[in-house]
């Protein structure tokens, strides 16, 4: 039973797949964080804040379409 | 003749059972975003359907082969196949009416280990690739995702415990969106091409295509893309409550971990060719992202009857293809067989569905 287990191969799916998953998790809680923030600030006239969040939102923002681009073309090249 | 008859019944059986996983697996890509109202049930299963039958176009490096490296392929015959899907599709509508998610390639591979074990005995079965195909895998996948959600859920809930509620849901529910998506074009991509695999190697065994460098027929992208997305947009609807609200209630940050820990998980296993079924991951992600919350927050029962039909899958659907196997070669090894196996089939579900419809009827009547 052993033979038929690669275990190296295993171990990676195991840690690739916790970062993959805590990876998204952070990424979109930033874009909700920043946007949410920014929305904050905005009431409370504060213009550079509010730019700041904005843009940290937008950063994370496009980090998480790069890992949807990245699942595409998984999907697509497997 | 014969031979082109059987050849109509495969066909034919193969884009059933096609019909049956869209139907099956609808649940794994929208029954978090239905449940936490990220997209209304009619919306979320036409989406589904269209990228399902988008997906089933995006690759198209089809293997004419069924349940290869666990089967002998000299074991393979068209009747195999057929025993195979029967097995297959009954499991898939058994687990379907209990409202009981679980895989349809497990229950595909079952099937025709059922029908080759009976037809060239023990020596067509790989034991190795049982086990490194479908019981580790099988093992795998529910921890794994149960964790990686349970690890997403804690973190998603520690970076937005001090802002207002309404842009975190409203936020969550958009990446649900995008994550239930991913899930629809990867399962049109994927589970398509077994359905085109199954009617390529039967169109090869009719000698209608060559063995080496094959085209696949238009015809048959086209008809296994729809079958798919048909099932998709009929939707599995006593799977999609189990999976979306009976197995935890869930909120819309615990369903964005789940299905993001869910296409994480799947997609890092595709990507490094350790594929994982979907249905095991996703079901073990709603339960890792409702007890990451609060253990008793799972229905534990309902979850021991999941991982219940789970085990059985494999030996389930390899009885049924075994006994379907059994009965078609009792008429012979020509087409009579497998027709009257249809025949029966096909009354058996109409009989069932139509005492499900009396069953409804008397319900809407008593509730006036």
């Amino acid at each position: 039973m052993i033979a038929a287990i690669d275990v190296g191969r295993l171990f990676e799916l195991v840690w690739a797949s916790m970062l993959a998953g805590v990876a998204v998790a952070i990424t979109f809680s930033v874009v909700i964080i920043g946007v949410a923030r920014a929305e904050e600030c905005r009431r409370n006239r504060r213009g550079g804040s509010a730019t700041a969040y904005a843009a940290l939102s937008a950063v994370a923002g496009v980090l998480f379409l790069g890992g949807v681009a990245f699942a595409i073309s998984v999907i697509v090249t497997k | 003749m014969g031979e082109d008859v059987v050849l109509v019944i495969v066909v034919a059986t193969a884009l059933a059972f096609d019909f049956t996983n869209g139907f099956h697996d609808t649940a794994n890509a929208i029954a978090t975003s239905v449940s936490t109202r990220a997209m209304s049930p009619r919306t979320a299963v036409a989406m589904s359907a269209v990228l399902n039958f988008v997906g089933a176009f995006i690759s198209l490096k089809v293997a004419a082969t069924v349940a290869s490296g666990i089967v002998d392929a000299g074991a393979i015959t068209t009747t195999v196949v057929f025993a195979g899907l029967i097995g297959a599709i009954a499991w898939n509508l058994a687990t379907w009416w209990f409202g009981l998610p679980s895989s349809s390639s497990h229950a595909l591979i079952g099937g025709v280990v059922g029908a080759a074990f009976v037809s060239d005995g023990p020596g067509a079965i790989f034991g190795d690739g049982v086990i490194e195909k479908v019981l580790v895998p099988g093992i795998v996948a529910p921890l794994l995702a149960f964790t990686v959600a349970a690890l997403a859920i804690l973190v998603i809930y520690r970076m937005v415990r001090n802002l207002r509620p309404g842009p975190v849901t409203r936020g969550y529910r958009l990446g649900q969106i995008v994550s239930a998506s991913m899930f629809s074009l990867a399962h049109g991509t994927n589970d398509a091409q077994k359905t085109m695999g199954i009617i390529t190697l039967a169109l090869i065994a009719h000698g209608d295509l060559p063995a080496d460098g094959f085209d696949v027929p238009v015809w048959v992208i086209v008809s296994s893309a729809a079958a798919i997305a048909l099932g998709t947009y009929m939707g599995g609807w006593r799977i999609i409550r189990t999976m979306g609200s009976r197995i935890i209630k869930m909120d819309p940050a615990q369903g964005f971990a789940a299905q993001g820990a869910g296409a994480a998980v799947v997609l890092t296993a595709t990507h490094l060719g350790f594929p994982l079924s979907t249905t095991h991951t996703i079901s073990g992600a709603v339960m890792g992202a409702g007890a990451a919350k609060r253990l008793s927050a799972v229905r534990w029962g309902l979850a021991g009857n999941i991982a219940l039909a789970w085990v059985l899958t494999l030996p389930a659907a390899a009885a049924i293809g075994g006994v379907v196997f059994t009965v078609s070669s009792v008429f012979g090894g020509g087409a009579l067989g497998p027709v009257i196996v249809s025949v029966a089939v096909l009354a058996a579900i109409a009989w069932i569905f139509a005492r499900r419809l009396a069953s409804d009827r008397r319900l809407a009547v008593a509730e006036g």
